[in-house]
């Protein structure tokens, strides 16, 4: 944020606060001044998962199965862990994270959010050990209308450099400095202590093979 | 312990290990279902609009006009300016300021997938999950394809879900609506028939999609058709359809 005073146009009282001034003979000296400053903006994000008491997952109609928050999952923290779902079926994962923002940047700002990487297989690791992220996991705003077919956004995977397996995060200098425009999830007008929640949805096609899967989602919130 | 107790919880171990084995030989009822989400992202062009020539604004007095054009020209104008900054620009025209930015520890997500006991029976294998779709009447083809069998014969059946004949949201929302509307959304096997029909949204029974013989396996592409109109606000939505695979049981 830069501000410029561009014309401070108050008088500026140099005569009657300078002894030079005080006795001389000459004219009023008073006028304008130009003064140019500038604040420099800050930016301060806090990220929570499973925010919210009655978080976890719900859905796999057809399957048979009734889903329940995995043993990672806690209030307030942890994983946003949908424990064991069916492959073929649609979850909702409601509260899954809170992003809270505070900044004086007046244009305000943008919340991006994608996965570090595609999703990893693990237990056993499948061939390939990778499945896409993209179109499988999406979010969407917490509401209590919300369903796992609740119109929703697919989570990308980042063009950026993730962090220690993106546990320490995505590193975007080498791609601009910003994430990509896609993967914005909040855009805000304006200064503020603002917060948002956020519902994610798994949506496990029938090729996706069996194993436990990880993925980083990481927040990144840039001052416009 | 006796011998006959062994033998008894010999007996029962192999029916238990039976009943799990054979789990996935038929389905444990007449009706094993699927549901088919489809995300529509109703692009803004080109929407049609409509051009309404604005009001001529208010001409400003003559004489704010010639003291705003004397600010732009000069807006250090005056009878005794004493000091001004020499640059107008506090950070040179082409120089970027670094954004501040902030990145908060990440969101771990995980979950583990099981297999689908059904899907012996019915699956979905979708091709085009996000449909991005322009105002008027659009084609996908093959958008995604269903896969049916049984050891009996069966019906494959759909209807749309979430309208206010099925549970779920009720909301009966665009493309699919609800029943008496006409769902903006089409269907067709071609395969079977190049003609589309809209989905049904009057819930069960639903519409049949095909039907198979004894034994038989078949997998057929899925076409849609989506007519977005005019009063459609751009936007995400998306259609939700269940397809439900009914066997007659031996």
């Amino acid at each position: 944020m830069l501000r410029r005073l561009a014309a401070l146009g108050a008088t500026i009282l140099l005569a009657g606060g300078n002894p030079s001034f005080a006795g001389a003979a000459s004219p009023a000296a008073q006028g304008s001044a130009q003064v140019n400053y500038k604040i420099m903006p800050t930016v301060r994000a806090q990220v929570v998962p499973n925010y919210l008491s009655g978080f976890g997952p719900t859905g796999g109609l057809g399957s048979g199965s009734t889903p329940a928050a995995g043993a990672s999952a806690v209030l307030g923290g942890g994983t946003v862990d949908f424990g064991n779902v069916i492959v073929g079926y649609q979850y909702l994962y409601k509260y899954a994270a809170q992003v809270s923002v505070q900044t004086n940047d007046s244009a305000g700002f943008v919340v991006y959010g994608e996965g570090a990487t595609d999703l990893n297989g693990s237990n056993p690791i499948p061939a390939p050990a990778t499945f896409p992220l993209f179109q499988t996991l999406y979010w969407l705003v917490s509401g209590a209308g919300n369903t796992p077919f609740s119109p929703a956004t697919s989570f990308n995977r980042t063009n950026g450099n993730p962090i220690a397996g993106g546990a320490g995060g995505i590193d975007y200098s080498g791609v601009g400095g910003k994430p990509l425009p896609a993967s914005a999830v909040w855009t805000y007008p304006t200064s503020g202590n603002v917060s948002r929640g956020y519902d994610y949805e798994l949506r496990l096609s029938g090729a996706i093979p069996t194993s436990q899967f990880n993925v980083y989602i990481v927040y990144t919130v840039i001052g416009n | 312990m006796r011998r006959t107790n062994i033998f008894a919880l010999l007996a029962l171990a192999v029916l238990a290990a039976l009943a799990v084995v054979s789990q996935a030989d038929a389905l444990q009822a007449q009706k094993a279902y699927k549901e088919m989400v489809v995300t529509i992202i109703v692009t803004p062009s080109p929407a049609p609009v409509g051009f309404l020539r604005p009001a001529a604004p208010a001409a400003a007095p003559a004489a704010a006009v010639a003291q705003f054009a004397r600010l732009v020209a000069d807006p250090f104008a005056g009878p005794a300016q004493i000091a001004s900054s020499p640059s107008a620009w506090d950070v040179a025209p082409g120089v970027t300021v670094a954004q501040a930015s902030a990145q908060p520890p990440p969101v771990p997500v995980q979950f583990v997938a099981k297999p689908d006991p059904n899907a012996a029976f019915i699956h979905i294998v979708p091709h085009t999950p996000t449909l991005y779709a322009p105002y008027g009447i659009t084609t996908f083809t093959c958008v995604f394809e269903v896969y049916t069998f049984y050891t009996n014969t069966y019906n494959l059946t759909d209807w749309g879900y979430g309208t206010s004949k099925t549970s779920g949201s009720g909301s009966g929302t665009f493309p699919i609506e609800n029943y008496s509307m006409v769902s903006y959304l089409s269907w067709a096997v071609p395969d079977f028939s190049p003609t589309f029909r809209p989905y049904n949204n009057a819930g069960p029974p639903g519409e049949t999609t095909w039907s198979g013989a004894k034994g038989q396996a078949q997998q057929h592409c899925v076409d849609l058709t989506l007519n977005v109109p005019n009063s459609q606000p751009a936007g995400t939505y998306t259609a939700t359809v269940q397809y439900n695979l009914y066997v007659t049981l031996p």
